[in-house]
């Protein structure tokens, strides 16, 4: 079903839905890149919902950098994301499995989950780093939204994804007009999506050995130590990335109080004291080592846990490295390597 | 919802100082922490942080616990300092526990080094308590110096049953100290004592190298990998796989360990690290 640009961006910042926060992908005054962000009323002119994907991850919003979780928070404001793209919604799948299951529940991750809208938006342009296609992704979301927005000249094409997608468009139809959408509409929505996918492997026609990611343990050292010899070990990339969720967990009470706090922030596996142990033993001292656990994370160790590869294909971490390194590239030349050992 | 980040505050009313580094400290909590022998518990120090300890008591005892802890980094500074009556927050209890159901009527070799005492005089007390239904009890425990051996108060009373064997073996003996028992690393007792390896279990925790030389001397002497029990501590941060801080190749040692048999973990890497 179709409805128009203007009337979408009424309906979301309207009284009806009233959410507490509207986030969407907006691009930067002079820049190209975008960003999520909170907007207001007025909002509507510079957001490009089906652009590439946003600078900073949707975990952002569910999974604070920084954030109490004991003793929980209880109040929770109603938010909606409009213009996320599939990649973050397959990492936010990743996030489901490894913060939400049998065994476990964060607390504060479940909460603005249940209390967060997801609208997705296909990507109709792509950036330099973007490669979902590499790992099984696509520029355009199919599962994991609660409507998804195809642009079509000045209408969206909607899809609804969920019980709460359906809601909010039972909702919409009663203040604006929706229409449904024609076999040659849909045609050329499809038609885009096609173009979008072809463009994606035609930039990433030189990086695509995905048979091999399975054997990345048992590559040698030299691999890791040449691939790592420029990181800096900042920890810009898992920070980014949009299925890295390790934490540290502070202890934020007062001091000789009986009343604990808990407050859990981002940690990344590329920094030295991560896994170091009272005494000072850690089983990754040097940097390779560390750089290797990360990719060894996405191609191996996720895949074991969550049936998942760790890699959504975004791009971020390239974005973000100031040492240049491209993950791609490590991946590829990591996969020849591999494949010599067959 | 229950949350999972729980800090139940925790009175701590007596410290006893087992060596020079080690302190055992017994807690109350507030409310009783159902315990499996073998599993870890968060212990916070107010303001200042907390580090993962496997409780050293029976896990039949409910309302209070024994953690001993070696003062070795910055969070257990800070636990060597804290008095009777201090308040200390515990979050848990964690992972897995031994199988206390698969070594009865068998013969139990407990093997352990220094702080690594702690897990395993828990699992020692938990048995004691029911001793009859194991075949044998044999725990073979090191130290470095005299001086550094804990729980002393309590090995007459542990060498009163008749179907418990605890031996101990220190490093070294230096000059000005006594010692009339023996002088050699924890891994050579298993050549003094008499090993029914044949289907038997073996309980190693201690320090990682001795950990690695002793799964091999067993190996040696006839257990089986599926057999071999090791307390595998890592830096467990959370307690329930979420921070990946203790990540052992697909493992996580807080939610499918600490208590690893042999065989599912020898491919990992780095765990003797």
């Amino acid at each position: 079903m179709l409805i128009g640009k203007r009337d979408f961006f009424n309906f979301l910042t309207g009284s009806l839905p009233n959410f507490d926060n509207v986030i969407v992908a907006e691009k930067e005054i002079s820049s190209s890149v975008l960003y999520l962000k909170k907007i207001g009323k007025d909002a509507g002119k510079k957001i490009e919902l089906n652009s590439f994907r946003s600078t900073n991850p949707l975990k952002y919003f569910l999974y604070h950098v920084r954030e109490k979780v004991y003793p929980a928070e209880e109040k929770f404001p109603l938010n909606i994301i409009v213009g996320v793209k599939a990649c973050d919604l397959k990492a936010v799948q990743i996030l489901d499995k490894a913060l939400l299951n049998e065994n476990f529940t964060d607390p504060a991750y479940y909460q603005w989950r249940k209390n967060t809208y997801l609208v997705s938006a296909d990507c109709d342009e792509i950036t330099e780093s973007c490669h979902c296609n590499l790992v099984d992704g696509k520029p355009f979301a199919d599962e994991g939204y609660d409507l998804n927005l195809s642009s079509l000249d000045g209408y969206y094409e909607i899809t609804v994804g969920s019980g709460k997608g359906k809601n909010l468009v039972d909702r919409m139809t009663k203040e604006f007009s929706i229409k449904d959408s024609s076999d040659e509409e849909r045609k050329i929505i499809k038609e885009k999506r096609e173009q979008v996918l072809k463009k994606l492997i035609e930039q990433n026609k030189d990086s695509s050995r995905k048979e091999n990611y399975g054997r990345f343990r048992n590559v040698e050292m030299k691999n890791w130590e040449d691939e790592s010899s420029n990181c800096v070990g900042c920890g810009a990339c898992t920070n980014i990335c949009p299925t890295c969720y390790c934490i540290i967990l502070n202890d934020e009470s007062k001091l000789k109080s009986e009343e604990f706090i808990k407050v859990r922030s981002y940690d990344s596996c590329q920094w030295f004291g991560y896994a170091r142990v009272a005494g000072g033993g850690t089983p990754r001292s040097k940097m390779h080592q560390r750089f290797r656990n990360r990719y060894l994370c996405k191609f191996d160790y996720m895949p074991s846990n969550f049936a998942e590869t760790g890699c959504t294909g975004c791009g971020r971490c390239i974005d973000a490295c100031p040492a240049g390194i491209d993950f791609r590239k490590v991946v590829h030349n990591t996969s020849i390597n591999a494949e010599q050992l067959i | 919802m229950q949350n999972p980040y729980e800090v139940i505050p925790s009175y701590l009313y007596e410290i006893i100082q087992e060596s020079p580094l080690i302190r055992t400290l017994r807690l109350k909590p507030e409310k009783p922490l159902q315990f499996k022998t073998g599993q870890f518990i968060e212990l916070s120090v107010p303001g200042i942080g907390e580090g993962p300890f496997t409780p050293s008591s029976s896990h039949y005892i409910n309302d209070n616990l024994d953690v001993t802890v070696m003062k070795t980094g910055f969070v257990t500074g800070y636990i060597h300092t804290a008095r009777a009556g201090d308040t200390l927050g515990i979050r848990g209890p964690f992972g897995s526990h031994y199988p206390l159901e698969k070594f009865k009527g068998k013969d139990v070799l407990i093997l352990g080094g220094g702080c690594g005492l702690a897990p395993l005089r828990s699992l020692f007390l938990t048995m004691l308590t029911e001793n009859k239904d194991y075949n044998s009890i044999t725990f073979c425990a090191g130290a470095k110096t005299p001086k550094d051996c804990i729980y002393k108060d309590e090995v007459s009373e542990w060498r009163k049953y008749e179907n418990v064997r605890f031996i101990r073996a220190v490093d070294a003996v230096p000059e000005g100290e006594e010692w009339d028992e023996d002088v050699c690393l924890v891994t050579k007792l298993l050549e003094k004592v008499q090993l029914h390896a044949d289907g038997n279990p073996a309980v190693v925790c201690g320090p990682p190298v001795m950990m690695k030389f002793g799964t091999k001397d067993l190996l040696k002497f006839g257990y089986k990998e599926e057999n071999i029990y090791l307390s595998m501590e890592k830096k467990m941060y959370c307690g329930f796989g979420q921070c990946r801080h203790c990540v052992m190749g697909k493992y996580y040692a807080c939610k499918d360990g600490p208590v690893f048999t042999y065989d599912r973990i020898k491919n990992e890497e780095a765990i003797w690290e």
